[in-house]
């Protein structure tokens, strides 16, 4: 079964490999992610988010709470180069949300008994059973990859400047991270693939050891003299091994 | 000098995993929020030279479940120039949870692939995606 939606603005695209899989539980992820645009989009006067950044909201609901509490961490984690507050900018949750809610929204399809499946939103992916191959876009040609892995159960995020030009700021500058050209993090969830992806890009070159030395987390960096720089354990699609069926 | 305590304490969050690096399954994210909680301790010593100002900084005493832990971080204005450490455990996981980033040129290949990973891609561009491309094949 495949399906794809359009939901925050970019592509979801679900296929499930499982015999039979039904279409509610696909509904259900949609429905997920619909509504955490709602109430987590900055973009939304009436959301959450902009409700609490307004201090109209004391306290924010339990789920909010989980998002607020992991932007905190890599906060913490980054010397403060990845910031959920600028100054002068309203609380913008954005790069901790995708990964969290997709997360959330796969956990849905396995909890449903689907196995094998593969989620795509926007580039960020959730591999579930495997081998998947799944490509790295080359960060300087749109229809090239830079490299193939072979992923099972795991999650793989990238961050670069290429499709939204410098969105991701180093807020210990305030200006645009321009230290890598592309950053890619294999993780076991894509909340944390997703999160270390941004806030690496964020810290620049030094965020390529600073990812590459969080456990579980493997990465794929090119650096702005066009160098990659990847940890051994990166999971590179073997040569020679054939295409599972596409 | 303000800015380098942020990155001292990174530098120790960064470092803190490798030597709680255990088959335990619970180090992952609570060792970044321990680390954020060690401050600096040393009093930094401050040379310049006619370039850049370099500060050196040692850390504070760490301990850990494999020992106590101690860096010392050379800075180039802001820039880490070196890590040192002034204590280390001796474990053999040690050395074996230090990633050896693995240097190679920049690539463009394809291949028969199921998605494809990549920046953020907007509703608007994904037309002219390689993911389209395969969601069409179907």
């Amino acid at each position: 079964m495949r399906r794809v939606e359009h939901v925050m603005g970019f592509p979801v695209s679900v296929r499930i490999d499982d015999e039979g899989f039904p279409e509610a539980p696909v509904d259900g992820l949609f429905a997920w992610l619909r509504e955490v645009d709602a109430r987590f989009s900055p973009f939304r006067p009436d959301s959450e988010v902009s409700r609490l950044d307004r201090g109209e909201v004391r306290d924010p609901g339990p789920e909010l709470r989980e998002v607020l509490d992991l932007c905190e961490e890599y906060r913490i984690a980054t010397g403060g180069a990845f910031d959920v507050r600028l100054p002068g900018r309203g609380l913008d949750p954005c790069a901790v949300v995708k990964g969290w809610s997709v997360q959330k929204g796969a956990e849905l399809l396995w909890a449903a008994g689907a196995r094998r499946f593969c989620l795509n939103a926007g580039g960020d992916v959730i591999a579930s059973g495997g081998p998947w191959r799944v490509g790295v876009r080359h960060p300087e040609h749109a229809d090239r990859l830079c490299t193939v892995l072979d992923l099972t159960d795991r999650a793989v995020a990238t961050s670069a400047r290429y499709e939204r030009g410098d969105h991701i700021l180093d807020a210990r500058t305030g200006r645009p991270a321009t230290g890598l050209i592309s950053m890619t993090v294999v993780a076991p969830t894509l909340t944390e693939a997703d999160t270390v992806a941004t806030a690496a890009f964020a810290l620049g070159t030094e965020g390529v050891e600073w990812a590459a030395a969080r456990e579980h987390c493997e990465v794929f960096a090119v650096d702005a003299d066009r160098r990659v720089l990847r940890s051994p354990g990166f999971p590179v699609a073997g040569a020679g091994a054939g295409s599972v069926a596409a | 000098m303000k800015r380098a305590i942020p990155v001292l304490v990174l530098s120790i969050a960064g470092l803190i995993p490798l030597w709680r690096y255990a088959p335990s399954p619970d180090t992952g994210p609570a060792s970044s929020s321990a680390a954020g909680a060690a401050a600096p301790a040393s009093t930094p010593s401050v040379s310049s030279s006619g370039g850049p100002t370099t500060t050196v900084v040692s850390g504070s005493t760490i301990d850990t479940e494999k020992g106590p832990v101690q860096v010392e971080v050379t800075f180039d204005g802001d820039e880490i120039a070196s890590v040192r450490m002034l204590q280390q455990p001796n474990h053999p996981q040690t050395t074996a949870a230090v990633p050896k980033l693995i240097e190679e040129t920049l690539q463009a290949q394809s291949a028969g692939i199921d998605t494809v990973s990549g920046a953020t891609i907007t509703s608007d561009g994904y037309k002219e995606s390689l993911q389209a491309a395969i969601d069409a094949r179907g």
